[in-house]
């Protein structure tokens, strides 16, 4: 009845923009290893050192995390279908519950699934330079943990973090790249 | 496998509440097909090895009709606090069966899989379950990253099928859905794209596999169009996005500057499409009616272009359709009918209401989206994690980012430790400092209004009502213009000037007084100039509108060249003056709230204009192009990113709603006034010869009632337009909606506090667990076999009571104990791949837990009051003691002997759940015989009676373990 064409058109259409830019520049990231056919190659990842180089990354503080915690192996390989979900999610269309896990992501450095303190004191030191001194990285941290946690367990869960979020109207917009 | 469930003890943070849910990697959904599966699940997950069983004893026993009489009997005896959610009435299972098919299933789980849950699915799947998916689906992910090897060999099958389980789950709560519905819940799912996509086809199958019986003409025929404009739209929204005017610029601006910069030239760009809607509005409904009937002015001979008109308005403009003058009141003649008088009223009328419409939507979207509760409190945790700009690529911007993020927190710290230091006579005058600048800054506004009155004054004196003027006169009319956006430009200066005396707590409320004071400088402005034409200017030129017209012409024109040499001078010169000459004043930031009020300016211009002047759209149009490029130009050449990020969020809402309230609902109230009391001029224009614009209607109701079929409309102009009954009707509804509304709302806040107080409860609650379990642990750390360490604590256990010490620390173990094997249970079921609703029984397993607190709390306070009859409670217990003793005993045989035979068990443990029952009733009445006689105002379920609940909650925790291995 059609039915698979219509899964076609439909996929194409919603995705079809942004698809072909997005692998216009997953293309231009590594030419000589990423194939423009896709029937025989399905198989291609590129290292994190390519990819954290492309200029909508390449001065963010967070990039190595930001590939990291996209790529299936934990490691900052990307396979295109990895790449595309990383700029689908920082694209302006995806869902701030959606926005929120993966930020909660990145920002957990240990993958222990919650923001303790050394994740926080990681996360200050890319955003000031590491220009403080560890006593006022100290107090910084202790307020945010203060701030945000609400079970009282020092560290901060996924739901403090998405609490913190819905009364941070800004992060929707700001947690955003623009390919 | 006994290493894994030992490692959850070891480990603090494994108890650690409901967020727990994120790190239990063999954690499972249940098939939540029912619709209160929520509450099911709560049930069986929590309670059910407790209560249900209970529940069906009392039953057996005392042949209780309900099944839950038992467990609501018990509420009401110990527990009236606590919030009873869990409980639902689920009509026709009872719990025994239910407990009875799951573990059996739990028992052949690994060799099949049993897709077809009962019931139909959920016709209403709401935002709750898809935050489920998305729990469940996220734990999922995190499984991998730090999987141990420890697990992983005999898991890999469990893991298979039980991510086959739940995806079949997820497809079949996303197949009721509707389409648009069922995209959005794929699209949130943090799920990589290939999985999303593999969902996405097997949703697709299993509805066309559904449907393929019944799919009938009409069906594919709805289907079809459904995706044709499920299509259009998709296409729109990508071309939209493809095409969108200055995509890279803002790119640019964005990465450079940051968002809140970027506010404000997306505020400029919406401010541009708007003024292109509405000059196409007016274009085409007003003007070209007249350019295709009269297409040269019909302007007097001795008029020509002089060139001062494209400053001034005025001359041979005034002829043109440019201004109110230029239409005429026929009805032209062509194809079809059209009456001037009537199109011109109506465009400006609907404009006006699209204005209101696009207006309040935008504003209210906003509001929605950005109105967050007053979150002062939690700066410091924002400018941590929510604050940095992922959109920033520029290597300097990130430079300066970092350090202005640096310094704010800095200051942050110290501000904390300031602001409490702040003593009475320095709050007294800072507060003296407010009060008189708000003095000094309203003086000044009124002083510019006061002026600007007596300069209107002096002008009309000087100006005649002729036809053409001379060239001196056309440019005596520029001087209010030009006092006007001088005065706009130059006290600002002033105001920023005070700023910096001022010492404010935070930066937003900084701004905010800023802003407010520039608003209150510019409406006192405005409002003197439309006193002025409403009151003066009407009642003395022939074509008064016209005047009025040019009036603001020349107001639009001056403004945008003040605001050419306001980037000069104010961004340019500073620029040049910070680096060369002073460098202590460094690079200009980019002001943010003053570039954004000077376009609310511009825009109201324009609003109070459209009457008068229909075309002045056009002319803001061009201007705001050119704007555009002049501040980007500027900003990238002069300015620096503010230092001080307000949250952009807010502050957009924030100029929308001003935009909204003083701005656009003066100017429509100006319109309005002119429409409904001033009378037209008699001389030009399309409404000449009418009292007032309005009557332009009724004198069209005159023309329907010759027409036969139009008495409804007529009907309607006399009944509701005309008459004040129904204002007064509206008003009154209006009025009794807001009041509901604003009720519930409040009634919303005290709801968020309590729940606000309910976690923070739940937090210290379980810290206090917690603390308590590791204090036990320690003893036992040595037991290594698990199952040792269960009869271990059944020895344990008499000695504690026989020792009678403090019998709190008694109900705490128990309670702990409940809760440790509630959890090792729930370990073992999942190390085995059996589905267990774990996110939901580790939080009931909690609320368990914090019952048995409370009750042991109660019990305490019980104890200090009363200790000399410590005795007496003690030998209630010794009842209770030799049961679970036995009991313990009975379970520990029943452990080894209970896989074998499944069904046996359930009448072993019964028994040993009637023993135990029969027990506490007895505690219970030996209780009340102590109690009640001695203290008679005491009317607290007595204290032993509490501990044997808790004891039983354990008891039967045990039972229930054992059972269901």
């Amino acid at each position: 009845m059609g039915n698979k064409q219509t899964i076609f058109t439909d996929e194409i259409i919603i995705l079809l923009s942004f698809f072909f830019s997005l692998h216009a520049r997953y293309h231009e990231l590594a030419p000589h290893l990423v194939p423009m056919d896709y029937t025989n190659e399905p198989d291609c990842k590129l290292p994190l050192a390519l990819i954290v180089n492309m200029p909508e990354l390449k001065e963010n503080p967070f990039r190595n995390r930001i590939v990291e915690s996209f790529s299936e192996d934990g490691m900052g390989n990307l396979s295109f279908n990895e790449f595309v979900d990383m700029f689908s999610v920082l694209s302006e269309m995806a869902p701030r519950e959606l926005k929120a896990i993966y930020a909660f992501k990145i920002y957990d450095y240990n993958v222990d699934n919650y923001l303790c303190k050394e994740d926080l004191k990681k996360t200050l030191n890319k955003l000031t330079k590491e220009e403080l001194t560890p006593e006022e990285v100290d107090l910084v941290c202790d307020k945010t943990i203060e701030e945000a946690d609400l079970d009282g367990d020092n560290k901060l869960s996924y739901s403090d973090f998405e609490n913190m979020i819905t009364r941070a109207p800004d992060f929707l917009s700001t947690f955003h790249i623009r390919i | 496998m006994t290493s894994y469930s030992h490692g959850g003890f070891h480990n603090p943070a494994y108890h650690d509440s409901e967020t727990l849910e994120i790190d239990r990697r063999y954690s499972r959904k249940t098939d939540h097909t029912n619709p209160y599966a929520r509450e099911e699940v709560a049930w069986r997950g929590s309670n059910n090895r407790t209560v249900a069983e209970h529940g069906s004893m009392i039953q057996t026993v005392s042949g209780n009709d309900s099944p839950y009489g038992g467990w609501q009997e018990e509420n009401r005896r110990g527990r009236e606090n606590i919030p009873m959610g869990l409980i639902s009435t689920q009509p026709g299972r009872t719990p025994w069966q239910n407990d009875l098919n799951r573990s059996t299933s739990y028992s052949n789980i690994d060799s099949q899989y049993n897709p077809s849950p009962p019931g139909p699915p959920p016709s209403s799947i709401t935002g709750k379950s898809t935050i489920r998916w998305r729990g469940n689906t996220m734990r999922r992910m995190s499984m991998f990253p730090n999987t141990d090897p420890a697990y992983a060999a005999f898991t890999e099958n469990a893991i298979k099928n039980e991510m086959e389980n739940e995806e079949q789950n997820l497809v079949k709560e996303l197949v009721p859905l509707s389409t648009r519905e069922r995209i959005q819940a794929i699209q949130e799912l943090p799920m990589s794209f290939e999985e999303k996509k593999h969902i996405r086809s097997q949703v697709l199958a299993f509805k066309s596999s559904n449907q393929s019986r019944q799919c009938t003409c009409f069906t594919d025929c709805s289907e079809n169009v459904s995706l044709f404009f499920r299509r259009c739209g998709y296409a729109i929204r990508s071309t939209k996005q493809t095409l969108g005017l200055w995509q890279g610029t803002m790119k640019e601006i964005g990465g450079k500057f940051g968002t809140s910069v970027l506010s404000y030239f997306l505020f400029l760009k919406w401010l541009l499409m708007f003024n292109i809607f509405s000059f196409l509005v007016n274009f085409s409904f007003i003007t070209i009616p007249v350019l295709v009937f009269e297409p040269s002015p019909n302007t007097p001979a001795n008029v020509t272009f002089r060139g001062l008109e494209l400053l001034t308005g005025a001359g041979y403009f005034r002829y043109t359709v440019m201004y109110y003058g230029g239409y005429s009141n026929e009805t032209l003649h062509g194809l079809v009918d059209y009456d001037m008088q009537l199109s011109y009223f109506f465009t400006i009328a609907v404009y006006m209401a699209l204005c209101v419409f696009v207006l309040v939507i935008s504003a209210t979207n906003s509001f929605k989206n950005n109105y967050t509760p007053e979150a002062s409190a939690s700066n410091g945790a924002w400018q941590l994690l929510c604050s940095w700009d992922f959109r920033v690529t520029n290597e300097r911007a990130v430079r300066q980012r970092k350090n202005n993020l640096r310094v704010q927190l800095k200051e942050s710290l110290s501000e904390n430790s300031y602001s409490e230091q702040l003593t009475l006579s320095v709050r007294l005058k800072h507060f003296g400092i407010y009060l008189g600048f708000w003095l000094l800054s309203i003086g000044l506004a009124a002083g510019c209004g006061a002026s600007i009155f007596f300069l209107c004054r002096y002008e009309e004196q000087r100006t005649t009502d002729s036809v053409s003027w001379t060239l001196a006169q056309e440019a005596e009319t520029l001087v209010v213009p030009f006092v006007v956006s001088l005065m706009n430009l130059v006290v600002p200066l002033f105001y920023s000037l005070f700023n910096k005396f001022e010492h404010y707590s935070s930066q937003r409320r900084k701004v905010y007084a800023l802003v407010l004071r520039n608003v209150f400088l510019r409406l006192s402005i405005l409002g003197v100039l439309c006193y002025h034409w409403m009151n003066v200017v009407s009642k003395k030129y022939s074509c008064w509108e016209t005047i009025v017209g040019q009036s603001l012409y020349r107001l639009v024109i001056f403004d945008f060249m003040f605001l050419l040499l306001g980037s000069f001078f104010g961004e340019f010169l500073r620029n040049v003056i910070g680096t060369t000459l002073l460098p202590s004043l460094g690079v200009p930031d980019f002001d943010i709230a003053r570039n954004v009020l000077e376009l609310i300016y511009a825009q109201t211009l324009s609003w109070v204009g459209i009457y008068f002047s229909p075309l002045l759209p056009a002319i803001q149009i061009l201007k705001f192009f050119i704007l555009f490029y002049l501040k980007k130009v500027s900003l990238t050449r002069n300015c620096q990113p503010p230092q001080r990020t307000g949250r952009a969020a807010q502050m957009q809402t924030a100029f929308i709603c001003l935009l909204f309230f003083p701005f656009f609902v003066g100017s429509l109230s100006i319109v309005g006034y002119t429409a409904w009391s001033l009378t037209p001029s008699t001389q030009c224009g399309p409404f000449k010869g009418l009292n007032n614009t309005f009557s332009v209607v009724a004198v069209w109701m005159e023309e329907l009632e010759e027409i036969p079929g139009a008495d409804w409309v007529i009907w309607i102009y006399q009944r509701v337009i005309r008459s004040e009954v129904f204002y007064f009707l509206i008003t009154i509804i209006i009025i009794i909606i807001t009041y509901m509304f604003w009720q519930i709302s409040q009634g919303r806040k005290e709801l968020i506090g309590i729940l606000k107080q309910q976690i923070v409860n739940e937090g210290k609650d379980k810290s206090f667990l917690l603390d308590k379990l590791q204090n036990l642990q320690k003893p036992n750390r040595s037991n290594k076999r698990h199952k040792q360490m269960n009869t271990e604590k059944h020895s344990k256990r008499p000695e504690d009571h026989s020792s009678g010490g403090p019998s709190k620390s008694n109900a705490m173990f128990q309670a702990l104990l409940a809760r440790q094997q509630l959890e090792e249970e729930e370990e073992r079921r999942s190390t085995d791949g059996v589905p267990v609703p774990s996110d939901i029984s580790s939080s009931s397993a909690l609320t368990l837990a914090m019952m048995a607190r409370q009750r042991a709390e109660g019990q305490e306070e019980h104890f200090t009051r009363v200790s000399d009859q410590h005795f007496s409670q003690s030998s209630g217990f010794a009842h209770v003691t030799q049961v679970t003793q036995r009991s313990g005993g009975q379970l520990t045989d029943g452990y080894y002997g209970a896989p074998e035979d499944l069904d046996h068990p359930t009448s072993s443990v019964s028994s040993i759940m009637m023993q135990v029952m029969q027990a506490r009733q007895r505690a219970e009445e030996e209780d009340r015989r102590q109690w009640a006689p001695a203290h008679p105002q005491n009317q607290a379920p007595s204290g032993s009676s509490a501990l044997i609940q808790a004891m039983l909650a354990r008891q039967q925790a045990q039972n229930e373990f054992d059972d269901g291995y």
